[in-house]
């Protein structure tokens, strides 16, 4: 029972940390209609705690990057979205293979270290740990007030419902695409260093098990859908680690790889979105 | 801003014109050499059978479509290839036929991103003088807008392109869907009030008739070139209009489809 217990303390924390990833990864699908598999590369940046801006800021600008010179120019020649996988795909295997000779197979792990346990009520968790889940609903509640109550927040819905009409509102689209790479991008360099950080140590391989969960959780919600990404990272995160204790910690991704194969079966619009979601915004 | 002088024909100078315009889909064109213009006060009204290429033609006036040869001008300024929301900034608002809200988000919220381009502490103000203008959307601004009924959706439509008070406002069968009471009254209340604020208006319309009775000028399309053009009054003096037009859908008697089993002749076969 205590492991189960301790499970769903380190559920907390792993939903956090995909939550940040998977609702970076729906917005950007829900506005720009595309996926970016290149996503979770943004990361390999090494800070501790203060530099988690930066790394941040560097997934903003990377991202913003790589969709102003690599996405957007196939976007223009209408590339359909299989193509677009593929490019991201092999933008990926690029950067990575790009970054094996500057940092190394090695794990790296970060300087600072709260190995000090608290325990709330039956739940023991490290100081970071607790950061992290205080850090993601913080950035959740962010994302919540910037979408639902600030012109900008409500311009990128309304991109993302119906783009043309949008233009035809006088909305600048491309400027908003634009701050939607940048904060997505952000959104996942912060994910990249808090899942770092509560991994204690991290090499550049680790991103891709990590891209399944964000994405299982994502599409989960239903693609576009950043509250649907929340409560996806909130089942696929105490699922997986629920699962880690009764089971075996290894097929942590097969559990979410399961249940992302789940959901594209029985609901493939995901948890939230209505039918027809997705054709109306395309 | 505009001037509202009076052309050669009696018409005002033109608010918005189209001059020999050329565009489609993926370089084939639909709509061939089309000419058109409306100016403040006017209702000038695009009739023509399905697939003529109306909705082409305004979808190439707002932006949306390129122009392949010809130009277009809002007042004197060539505007050709302009993007949409440079079209938006000068004061032409469009209401396309399908996809007109966004559906997603509340009605209140339809009418914000409306406004978009006027400063933000205008907002609330300007979106309280348009729920005056539809009052029946006054009671469901926190609704999702894909809630609405059909009617209340053009209504929204309509609403949130009033929201930057265009001088230029191009509605694509704002009548579709609604039923025959509540086609007539937008067209004669609100379509004809706006057009008495001097907005130009320039609609395409499936009614005909009703176009015609509201319309100060009329272009028939046909296979994405005009076909015939004037004031509505002389348009149906012409015996090669009301055949095209009127007449059809209404005198010529419904095809019959032949029954499965070969029985064509049968008159109880439908009746099942
Ligand atoms: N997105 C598109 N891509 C390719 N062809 C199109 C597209 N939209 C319309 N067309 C074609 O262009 C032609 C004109 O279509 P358009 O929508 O302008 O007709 P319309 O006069 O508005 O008809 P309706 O009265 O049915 O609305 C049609 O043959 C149509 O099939
Ligand atoms: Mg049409």
């Amino acid at each position: 029972m205590s492991l189960l217990i301790a499970a769903f303390g380190f559920g907390l924390v792993s939903m956090s940390v995909i939550a940040l990833a998977a609702v970076g990864f729906t917005m950007q699908f829900g506005i720009t209609n595309m996926i970016n598999l290149a996503y979770y590369l943004n990361k390999a940046g090494i800070s501790i705690w203060i530099a988690m801006l930066g790394g941040a800021a560097f997934g903003a600008v990377f991202s913003f990057l790589i969709n102003r010179f690599v996405y957007a120019p196939f976007q223009r020649k209408g590339t359909a979205l299989l193509g677009m996988v593929i490019v991201s795909l092999a933008i990926s295997l690029m950067i990575s293979n790009a970054m094996l000779p500057i940092v190394g197979y090695f794990s790296v792990s970060y300087r600072e270290r709260f190995s000090h346990l608290l325990h709330v009520g039956a739940l023991a968790l490290t100081v970071n740990q607790i950061a992290i889940i205080v850090l993601a609903m913080g950035v959740m509640l962010a994302v919540h007030g910037l979408l639902r109550y600030t012109r900008l927040g409500k311009a990128m819905r309304a991109t993302a419902a119906n783009p043309t009409l949008a233009r035809n509102c006088g909305i600048p689209t491309q400027r908003v695409i634009d701050v939607v790479w940048l904060i997505t991008g952000g959104l996942c360099g912060l994910a990249g260093v808090v899942a770092a950080l509560d991994s204690d140590s991290f090499m550049i391989a680790s991103g891709a098990g990590f891209l399944i969960t964000a994405l299982a959780a994502a599409v989960l919600g239903g693609a576009g859908q950043p509250y649907g990404a929340m409560i996806g990272a909130v089942v696929i995160g105490l699922v997986t680690e629920l699962s880690a204790a009764v089971w075996a910690p290894d097929y942590k991704q097969v559990v979410a790889f399961g249940i992302l194969v789940l959901v594209m079966v029985l609901r493939p619009q995901g948890l939230l979105a209505k039918r027809g979601a997705l054709a109306a915004a395309g | 801003m505009l001037v509202n002088r009076a052309t050669a024909n009696g018409r005002p100078a033109p608010a918005l014109r189209a001059e020999g315009v050329t565009s489609g889909y993926g370089g084939v064109p639909v709509v061939r050499d089309v000419s058109i213009a409306v100016g403040p006060g006017e209702i000038v009204a695009i009739i023509g059978p399905n697939g003529a290429g109306k909705s082409t033609l305004l979808k190439t006036l707002v932006g949306i479509l390129r122009v392949n040869s010809g130009r277009v001008f809002v007042g004197s300024e060539d505007v050709t290839n302009h993007a949409p929301e440079d079209l938006a900034r000068r004061g032409v608002g469009y209401v396309p036929q399908v996809n007109d809200i966004f559906e997603p988000l509340s009605v209140q919220e339809n009418l914000e991103m409306g406004g978009y381009l006027l400063p933000e502490s205008k907002l609330p103000e300007r979106v309280e003088e348009v729920t005056r203008v539809f009052p029946a959307l006054a009671p469901m601004l926190k609704r999702r807008a894909d809630k609405l009924s059909g009617g209340e959706r053009k209504m929204l439509a309509i609403a949130r392109v009033l929201m930057l008070d265009p001088a230029v406002l191009i509605l694509d069968e704002p009548t579709a869907n609604l039923s025959p009471k509540l086609a007539d009254s937008l067209l004669r209340d609100h379509v004809q009030r706006l057009a008495g604020l001097n907005k130009a208006v320039l609609l395409v319309e499936q009614r005909a008739r009703a176009a015609l009775q509201v319309a100060s000028w009329t272009t028939v399309l046909v296979s994405g070139t005009t076909r015939l053009e004037g004031r509505p009054g002389e348009l149906l003096d012409r015996q090669d209009f009301e055949e095209l037009f009127l007449g059809a859908g209404t005198t010529s008697p419904a095809p019959t489809l032949p029954s499965p089993n070969g029985g064509a002749e049968d008159p109880e076969v439908e009746k099942g």
